[in-house]
């Protein structure tokens, strides 16, 4: 038995005048298309890694893969017996059925490119974002992906991010903490201060300008209240801000400075006698 | 310290020690700095370890490319220019060196670090910090804690400026070794509140090292630009 490739390929699908080698054509450039897209990708972003940040990167390695795409689609279609100047037409009546149905899509849509041009976020950054806090993976076309502090995936749609407020932790070069330090009132305040700075001093990421400042703040009911403002590297702020607090704490207890227990001075109308048993039963 | 070794090496030098040891068909990569310690297992027959300073901008962590030195002030007057020399933090680092590619290993240094913030927190940059006196000759300095600085300040502009800080991109770092640790640069003021920054690929003294770059070791392109301080010099 002997097979005749040119009459295979001559086959009517019954779809129109499309042939088997119509379709094999198309399957094939589409395929061409997808691997030179994935082919030029990945060799983008190779050529971009050290040359431009993650998020334009990706951007762009997305937008070349998606145009090559497109492109091999294009070149496809008359394979189908398409008339490209036939889908003008069609696309505009069609257009208007889809942008009526796809409003959403086409907010969220919007809503992204508009984020990418205004950047007010970018991948890796610590954000707060409709109500969602945690750092940024992707930020894409229609949704931006942040995973929670928890290790969640949260996918927010593009509008709703545009919409609501953002709160970007590391948008700025720093960020100041403040710390709430209580000390007995028979403490002396100045040496708790200068011992507090002193610590602040060591730490390599407690930056040396903006510089700390620790006072005191308040007089409570049981402690006299000192406030630490300390200035970090946006990115090490918490670090830095888990790393002082127990120094400084250790740092009181070694020159005698006690953080207090709850007290109450208990004051008597009438003053307060003391009786002994003994007394008493004299006194009967 | 400083130098180019072959497998096995043992050089210590005060609170430093950076050793490796062949055990069985490993070699064990092992460094002590004032009591901080590192070890690696390494299979390597031909590789060479390179040891020298490094631009300082490692230690503890990176987090930023950026070096600024404070100095007691200085006033310029217009039109004036001084050489100067400054001292900066020493990092070591050590690399290894094979025919065709050159990895970071390690980085240390002793001694603190401090960092700071250069301009407002809205646009300013982080820089490693470090305060420096203002010598009008080659300081004395402990060799693996302090490098020397030439600064040659131009005040191009038409103003008395005063001067007590400047801010590098250690990106361009240039930096040699020989006795001690150099680098050159320069600082060409154009306003009371605005200076260009830049290191100059110039030996301080003949017969000093040039040091492999870091950024040349990850293989990241630098383009030699300078510094444009624009967030004050004092």
């Amino acid at each position: 038995m002997t097979f005749n490739v040119t009459e295979i390929l001559e086959i009517p699908t019954g779809i129109g005048s499309i042939t088997v080698e119509n379709l094999v054509y198309f399957f094939v450039i589409i395929l061409i298309g997808w691997a030179v897209a994935r082919f030029v990708a990945i060799n983008v972003r190779r050529a971009l890694a050290e040359r431009l940040a993650k998020n334009e990167r990706e951007l762009f390695v997305k937008l070349v893969y998606y145009v090559i795409i497109l492109w091999a689609f294009v070149v496809a279609l008359p394979q189908l017996n398409v008339d490209l100047s036939g889908l003008l037409v069609a696309g505009g009546i069609a257009g208007l059925v889809i942008a009526f149905a796809s409003q959403s899509v086409v907010s969220n849509l919007v809503s992204g490119l508009f984020l990418m041009f205004e950047h007010p976020i970018k991948i890796g950054d610590n954000v707060n974002v409709a109500g969602v806090t945690g750092s940024v993976e992707d930020v894409r076309v229609l949704s931006t992906i942040v995973k929670t502090y928890d290790g969640l995936y949260v996918r927010i749609p593009n509008e709703e991010v545009f919409t609501s407020n953002i709160t970007n932790y590391v948008h700025n070069a720093a960020r100041r903490f403040e710390y709430q330090i209580g000390i007995r009132y028979q403490d002396d305040a100045n040496k708790a201060i200068r011992i507090a700075k002193e610590v602040i001093e060591t730490h390599p990421f407690a930056l040396k300008s903006p510089a700390p400042s620790v006072f005191v703040d308040t007089f409570g009911d049981n402690r006299v209240n000192l406030t630490a403002y300390i200035w970090a590297p946006a990115r090490n702020w918490w670090d830095v801000r888990t790393d002082l607090l127990w120094k400084i704490k250790q740092a009181f207890e070694e020159n005698g400075i006690e953080i207090p227990l709850p007290q109450r001075t208990v004051v008597f109308a009438d003053g307060l006698e003391v009786k002994s048993r003994a007394a008493t039963e004299k006194e009967e | 310290m400083f130098g180019r070794y072959n497998c096995t090496f043992h050089r210590e030098e005060g609170d430093i020690l950076v050793e490796t040891e062949q055990n069985g068909g490993l070699l064990t990569y092992r460094r002590r700095c004032e009591g901080k310690t590192f070890e690696r297992l390494l299979v390597s027959k031909t590789g060479e370890f390179v040891i020298n300073p490094v631009e300082p901008i490692n230690l503890p962590s990176a987090i930023t490319n950026f070096l600024l030195i404070e100095f007691s002030p200085m006033v310029i007057e217009p039109g004036g220019n001084q050489t100067v020399y400054l001292t900066f933090p020493v990092e070591i680092g050590v690399f290894l060196e094979a025919p065709k590619d050159i990895e970071v290993l390690d980085v240390f240094g002793p001694g603190t670090q401090k960092y700071t913030l250069y301009g407002p927190p809205t646009s300013g940059l982080i820089a490693r910090w470090y305060r420096s006196a203002v010598s009008m000759e080659i300081p004395a300095v402990e060799c693996f804690r302090e490098g020397v600085m030439e600064l040659s300040i131009n005040n191009l502009s038409h103003e008395w400026v005063e001067v007590s800080r400047v801010v590098f991109d250690s990106t361009d770092m240039k930096i040699y070794y020989g006795d001690f640790v150099a680098a050159v640069a320069t600082m060409r003021i154009l306003s009371p509140t605005l200076a260009e920054t830049d290191f100059i690929d110039a030996p301080l003294q003949p017969g000093m090292v040039k040091s492999v770059e870091l950024h040349a070791a990850r293989k990241i392109p630098v383009l030699n630009r300078g510094y444009l301080m624009e967030w004050g010099l004092s």
